[in-house]
C-alpha cells in the first residue's frame, strides 16, 4: 500500500491508556524504576504529539533499552525467570509504545499488551484480576478499532463503544470454549515460584509457635464436602505428627532405617503391609467423608485432611501416620480430593522400633511430671485398658487443677513441662498437647503430638468450610491396644468451648477476653451486619471461582462433559463445540445483519400495498408509484363494477392517512380493512 | 501474486460468471469474500501461544484469555463482513480523456442499511482510495482510469475492500460496473485542415474576430448551448436564461470532414480530426463535424467540443 499511515489522533489516547492499564499490575509489584520508565515514555509521547519534541531517534531508544535491561539485571540479578522476564517484557512494551509511528507498530504494541495481560494472570488469579484483564482486553480492542479507522471525523468514544460490544459478544463464546475445549496435559513442566513467605505451620512445634499463628485471620484452606459434614468437634485437620521431643521442641521423626517406600504409599507403586490392612478397612467401613480441599500455598509438602485420608487424586501420597504428602511443595493454590474413613485408624499397627520412638523422652527435664505419670501408671494397674485409664487421669488432672486457656501465656524458661504443669498453668493448645504427650510417654503409653487445624467456619452461602490460620491447633494421639491411634485433645479438657465453638468464642469467655480479639482483628464473619454478609459473599465468590474456574481441570471437565453429553468421546465433544459456537455465531449474525434492516412498513403502507398487489395479480401489472386515487382509477378502468367500492376505499384511505391531527384508531382501521375486503371480492 | 495463466483464466471466468456486470450492485454474501489478514494470522498465533502457555502453567485464566482472543476473532468475522455487506455501488459520471492519458470514472456508494467505515476502492494496479459512508447517505469517488487506446474503455473490475473494525480480517468483493470512459483520439498534427465551407485553409479564420458575427436576437436557452452565448445580463435582470443568436459568419459554415482525409487509416483520420477540433476551438468560430453516419452541426463552446471529441471517441458505434 502506498498510503502513508499515522496512528489517528482519536486513537492516541486509547493507546496510551492501554499501555498504562496493561502494565499497571506489574508496576505495582515490580521495582520502582519501571513505573518511572513508563512515566518518562508517556511524557515523551505526549510532548511529541503536542509537536514540542521530535520522536526520539534510534540512539535514544537504544540507550533506554540498554538502561532497562541493565536495571532489570540490577533488580533481579538475572534476565530470565518469571519475575525478571516479566519486568523485561513490561519495559519492552513501554519502549515499543515510544516508537509507534506506523500502523504495524501499533499492532505490535497491542500484541505485546496481550502478553503483558497474560503475565498479570500468572501471578494473580483472583476474579478481580481477571475482570481487570478483560477490561484491558477491551481497551486493546478499542485500540485495534481506532488504528483501523483512519477517518478524521471518527470519535474515540465510538471506538470504545464498538470494542465493548465486540468484547461482550466474545465473552459467551469464550465461556463455551473454556468449558468444551479439551484440557491437554502440560507439554513440559513450568512452575512459577511464588516465593513469598507466608504464615503457616512449620514442621516443628515449640511453645508459642501456634499461638503466633492464631493472630492471623489469613485463609489456610477451604473444604467442600460432598454429602455429610462432620460436626465441629470432629473436624480435626491433621497436618503433621511430631514424635521426637528434645525437652523444648517437638519434631517429625521416622524410625531409623525406614525407607520412604515403606513409609509412603503412592498410587501405582507397591503397596506396603500397613496400606493393605488400611485398604481392607477402607472398603468395609460405612462412615466416610468425601471432600475437596483447596489449600492456599504453603511452600510445604504436607497437606491437611481428616483421619484417615485416602487420596482420590494422583499427585500425592499417603504416609503411615495417616496424613497426606504432596509430590511437590504447594506453591500455588492446590486442590485435592480426599475420602476419609475415621474408623480405619485401628488397622495400623505399632511395633518394635516405632513403638520405642513413640515412648522416647529426653534425658532430663520434667522430673515432677515423670513422677506424676509413674504414680498414675501404678494406680491404674496392668489391666488391658490401663492406657485409657491413664489418659483419663491426665485429662481429669487438667480439668481439676486451675489450668487456664490463654493466647498470652507466660514465658517458660528452664523446664517447660514442669513449669507449665505445676507452676504457671496457663497455656495455649501447644502447651497442653506437649505436656499431655509427655505425661503419656512417661507413663508408658505410646503417644505423639499432632499439629493441624481444628474446626473451620461454614460459609452460609455455600456448603464449604473455611479454615483460617487462627484455627491452628495441636493435640495428641495415644496408642491403645485394639483401637490403634486414638485422638485425645487435652485442650478440650481445659477449654471445651475451643473445640465446640472455635477459638473466638473460647477467648471471649476467657479472662483475657475480647480485647485480644479486637487486637487481632479476629471478628470476622458471623458477627452479623453488612460487613459480615459482604465478606461471606466475597468468600463465596472467591471459593466458587477457585472450584469452578481455577479448578476446572481435565478431571472436572470430564465429569462435566459426562453430565452434559452422556459419554465423553472426541466426536461428541467436537459436535458439542461446533453446535454451541454455531448457535452463538448464528444469533450474533441475526442480530448484527438484520438489526438495521429496511424500515418496516407502517400499517397504512401495508394496507395500500396489499391492494396494489392484489390488483396487479388479478389484472394488468400496475406501476409502483401510484397515489391512492390513481390506484382507484386504475382499478375502475379494469373492473368498472368495482369503481364505487374502489373510490370509497381510496377516499377513506386518504381521510385516515392524511389527517395530521389524529392517527387512525382501531375501529377506523377495521373499517378500512372491511372496505378493502369488499373491493377484493369485486376484482375477478 | 500472479497465478499461472490457465488457472488465472479459469479464475477470471469464474469471477465473471459469479459477478456479472451491472449498473448498480448491492453487496451481499454471494459477492463478499473474507479471509484473515497477515496480522490476523499473527493474532491467531498469539492466541495459540497463550493457549500453550496456559496448558503448561496449568493456568486456567491464561487459557481463558487465549479463548477470549479466539472469540474476539470469531466475532470480528461477523463485524468485518457486516461492514461491507449491504453496501450499494453504482455508476456515477465519467470524465473522458485522450488516449494514452487518463480518464476518470465516478463511483457512487450508497448505504441503505448501515454505516460503512473505511472502505477501500481500487482497480488493479492502482492505489486504494478510502471512503466512509454514513447510513442513508451517498458518497462518490473519482477513480482514475488509464486510457490505453481510443474508444470506449470499460471500467475494470473494481475491488472493494475493508478491514474495519479490527484489522484481523480482510473482506473484499469484486464489482464489475457496466460503466465506461471515452478515450478521445490522440491529436496528431497535420497541416491541412480537413474542412470545407468557409475558406479552404486555416488562415481564413485565424483572425477569429467576433466582428464577423452579427447579433441577431435571443432565443430561450437549450441545455448544451455555449455558456459564452448566454445573455447573462438579461438573466441578471430576471429575464430568464436566453442564448444570444448571431448571424452566420461571413465565411459560411466550417465543416470538418472525415471524407477530406482520404488515404489515411481510420485511427489516423480520427487523430487528425481531433487535432483540428482542438485548433479550431479557441477561434470561437462555429465548426461542425461530418463522420460517416453522424453529422454534428457547427457550433462553438466547451460542450460542443466535448460532443465532437466524444463522437470521435465512440466512432464507429455512436
Amino acid at each position: 500500500m502506498a498510503r502513508i499511515y499515522q496512528v489517528p489522533s482519536h486513537t492516541r489516547l486509547w493507546l496510551a491508556l492501554a499501555v498504562v492499564l496493561c502494565s499497571l499490575p506489574q508496576l505495582v509489584k515490580g521495582p520502582l524504576w519501571q513505573a518511572g520508565l513508563l512515566v518518562l515514555v508517556i511524557l515523551i509521547r505526549w510532548l511529541v504529539e503536542q509537536q514540542r519534541l521530535m520522536l526520539p531517534g534510534r540512539m535514544v531508544r537504544s540507550l533506554l533499552l540498554i538502561g532497562a535491561v541493565a536495571l532489570t539485571f540490577y533488580s533481579f540479578g538475572r534476565l530470565y525467570g518469571p519475575q525478571a522476564g516479566v519486568a523485561l517484557l513490561v519495559s519492552l512494551f513501554a519502549l515499543k509504545y515510544l516508537e509507534v509511528v506506523q500502523q504495524r507498530d501499533a499492532y505490535v504494541v497491542v500484541v505485546l499488551g496481550y502478553f503483558v495481560c497474560a503475565t498479570a494472570l500468572l501471578f494473580s488469579q483472583t476474579p478481580g484480576m481477571f475482570l481487570y484483564v478483560v477490561l484491558c482486553m477491551t481497551v486493546l480492542t478499542t485500540c485495534l478499532v481506532g488504528i483501523n479507522h483512519s477517518d478524521t471525523r471518527a470519535s474515540g468514544l465510538l471506538h470504545g463503544r464498538r470494542a465493548v460490544v465486540i468484547t461482550l459478544q466474545a465473552v459467551p463464546l469464550m465461556v463455551v470454549l473454556f468449558l468444551l475445549v479439551p484440557r491437554v496435559a502440560p507439554l513440559w513442566n513450568m512452575q512459577v515460584g511464588g516465593d513469598k513467605a507466608r504464615t503457616g505451620m512449620t514442621d516443628s512445634m515449640s511453645p508459642g509457635q501456634i499461638s503466633e499463628l492464631s493472630e492471623s485471620a489469613e485463609l489456610a484452606f477451604r473444604v467442600d464436602f460432598q454429602g455429610d459434614v462432620p460436626p465441629r468437634a470432629q473436624r480435626y485437620w491433621r497436618g503433621l505428627t511430631l514424635s521426637h521431643y528434645d525437652g523444648r521442641t517437638w519434631q517429625q521423626a521416622v524410625t531409623q532405617g525406614q525407607s520412604e517406600s515403606e513409609y509412603l504409599y503412592r498410587r501405582g507403586t507397591e503397596k506396603p503391609d500397613w496400606y493393605q490392612r488400611l485398604e481392607s478397612r477402607y472398603s468395609s467401613e460405612q462412615q466416610r467423608y468425601r471432600y475437596q480441599v483447596i489449600a492456599e500455598p504453603t511452600q510445604r509438602r504436607w497437606l491437611f485432611s481428616l483421619a484417615v485420608p485416602f487420596p482420590l487424586d494422583g499427585d500425592m501420597a499417603l504416609a503411615k501416620d495417616m496424613r497426606l504428602v504432596a509430590n511437590q511443595p504447594v506453591s500455588q493454590r492446590f486442590a485435592y480430593r480426599v475420602e476419609s474413613v475415621p474408623a480405619a485408624a485401628e488397622a495400623i499397627g505399632l511395633e518394635g522400633q516405632e513403638r520405642q520412638l513413640m515412648l522416647s523422652l529426653p534425658q532430663d527435664g520434667g522430673s515432677r511430671a515423670r513422677g506424676l505419670a509413674q504414680q498414675w501408671r501404678l494406680e491404674s494397674g496392668t489391666a488391658a485398658d490401663s492406657a485409657r485409664d491413664i489418659a483419663q487421669r491426665a485429662l481429669r488432672y487438667f480439668r481439676e487443677q486451675p489450668f487456664h486457656y490463654t493466647l498470652r501465656p507466660p514465658r517458660l524458661t528452664a523446664d517447660p513441662i514442669d513449669e507449665f504443669l505445676f507452676r504457671t498453668r496457663r497455656g495455649f493448645c501447644e502447651h497442653y498437647a506437649s505436656s499431655f504427650t509427655f505425661l503419656m510417654r512417661a507413663a508408658g503409653v505410646p503417644a505423639r503430638v499432632v499439629v493441624g487445624y481444628q474446626g473451620g467456619e461454614q460459609n452460609e452461602l455455600g456448603s464449604h468450610l473455611l479454615v483460617r490460620q487462627y484455627d491452628a491447633h495441636a493435640w495428641s494421639e495415644i496408642w491403645l491396644d485394639g483401637q490403634g491411634w486414638t485422638r485425645v485433645d487435652p485442650t478440650g479438657a481445659v477449654a471445651p468451648e475451643r473445640i465446640e465453638l472455635g477459638l473466638r468464642e473460647a477467648l471471649e469467655n476467657s479472662e483475657d477476653g475480647s480485647d485480644v480479639l479486637d487486637d487481632l482483628g479476629l471478628r470476622r464473619f458471623s458477627d452479623g451486619g453488612l460487613f459480615a454478609t459482604l465478606s461471606q459473599w466475597m468468600d463465596y465468590v472467591d471459593f466458587r471461582w477457585q472450584t469452578w474456574v481455577l479448578g476446572y481441570d481435565s478431571a472436572f471437565q470430564y465429569e462435566f462433559l459426562e453430565d452434559l453429553l452422556g459419554a465423553v468421546t472426541p466426536v461428541r465433544i467436537a459436535i458439542a463445540l461446533i453446535v454451541a459456537v454455531t448457535l452463538l455465531m448464528g444469533l450474533y449474525a441475526l442480530f448484527l445483519l438484520w438489526q438495521s434492516g429496511n424500515e418496516k412498513l407502517t400499517l397504512m403502507e401495508r394496507e395500500y400495498w396489499r391492494l396494489h398487489q392484489r390488483a396487479s395479480e388479478r389484472g394488468r401489472p400496475l406501476v409502483a408509484g401510484l397515489t391512492p386515487m390513481q390506484l382507484c382509477q386504475a382499478i375502475s378502468e379494469q373492473w368498472p363494477q368495482a369503481a364505487v367500492a374502489a373510490e370509497n376505499w381510496a377516499k377513506y384511505y386518504q381521510k385516515l392517512h392524511y389527517d395530521p391531527l389524529s392517527p387512525p384508531d382501531k375501529q377506523q382501521k377495521r373499517h378500512l380493512r372491511s372496505l378493502r375486503n369488499r373491493l377484493y371480492k369485486l376484482l375477478d | 501474486m500472479q497465478l499461472p495463466a490457465p488457472i488465472r483464466n479459469l479464475y477470471e471466468r469464474w469471477l465473471a460468471r459469479r459477478l456479472p456486470p451491472a449498473r448498480q450492485i448491492v453487496l451481499d454474501q454471494r459477492r463478499i469474500f473474507i479471509f484473515p489478514t497477515g496480522y490476523g494470522f499473527f493474532y491467531l498465533l498469539v492466541a495459540a501461544l497463550l493457549f500453550i502457555g496456559g496448558i503448561n502453567y496449568e493456568n486456567n485464566l491464561i487459557l481463558a484469555l487465549s479463548f477470549l482472543l479466539a472469540s474476539l476473532f470469531m466475532v470480528a468475522i461477523l463485524h468485518t463482513f457486516r461492514n461491507l455487506s449491504a453496501l450499494g455501488i453504482r455508476n456515477g459520471g465519467s470524465e473522458s480523456g485522450f488516449a494514452g492519458e487518463e480518464g476518470a470514472l465516478e463511483i457512487v456508494l450508497f448505504a441503505q442499511r448501515r454505516e460503512h467505515h473505511c472502505v477501500w476502492l481500487r482497480w488493479r494496479g492502482q492505489d486504494d482510495q478510502q471512503i466512509s459512508i454514513r447510513r442513508g447517505e451517498e458518497e462518490s469517488l473519482w477513480l482514475n482510469l488509464p486510457l490505453a487506446k481510443r474508444g470506449r474503455v470499460m471500467a475494470p473490475r473494481l475491488k472493494v475492500e475493508s478491514r474495519f473494525p479490527l484489522g484481523l480480517l480482510r473482506t473484499w468483493s469484486y464489482v464489475s460496473l457496466d460503466h465506461y470512459c471515452l478515450a478521445w483520439p490522440r491529436p496528431e498534427e497535420s497541416l491541412d485542415c480537413p474542412a470545407d465551407g468557409g475558406k479552404e485553409n486555416q488562415q481564413a479564420f485565424s483572425s477569429g474576430q467576433s466582428g464577423n458575427d452579427e447579433f441577431q436576437g435571443l432565443r430561450s436557452y437549450i441545455p448544451g448551448d455555449s455558456l459564452r452565448r448566454v445573455d447573462w445580463k438579461g438573466y441578471a435582470r430576471g429575464r430568464g436564461l436566453n442564448t444570444k443568436q448571431f448571424e452566420e459568419p461571413v465565411g459560411g459554415r466550417l465543416w470538418l470532414r472525415w471524407d477530406c482525409l482520404q488515404g489515411l487509416g481510420e485511427e489516423k483520420r480520427l487523430s487528425v480530426l481531433c487535432f483540428w477540433i482542438l485548433q479550431l476551438d479557441p477561434q470561437r468560430q462555429p465548426y461542425g463535424l461530418k463522420l460517416p453516419g453522424l453529422t454534428l452541426a457547427p457550433d462553438t463552446g466547451d460542450v460542443h467540443r466535448w460532443r465532437l471529441l466524444d463522437a470521435l471517441a465512440s466512432y464507429p458505434d455512436f
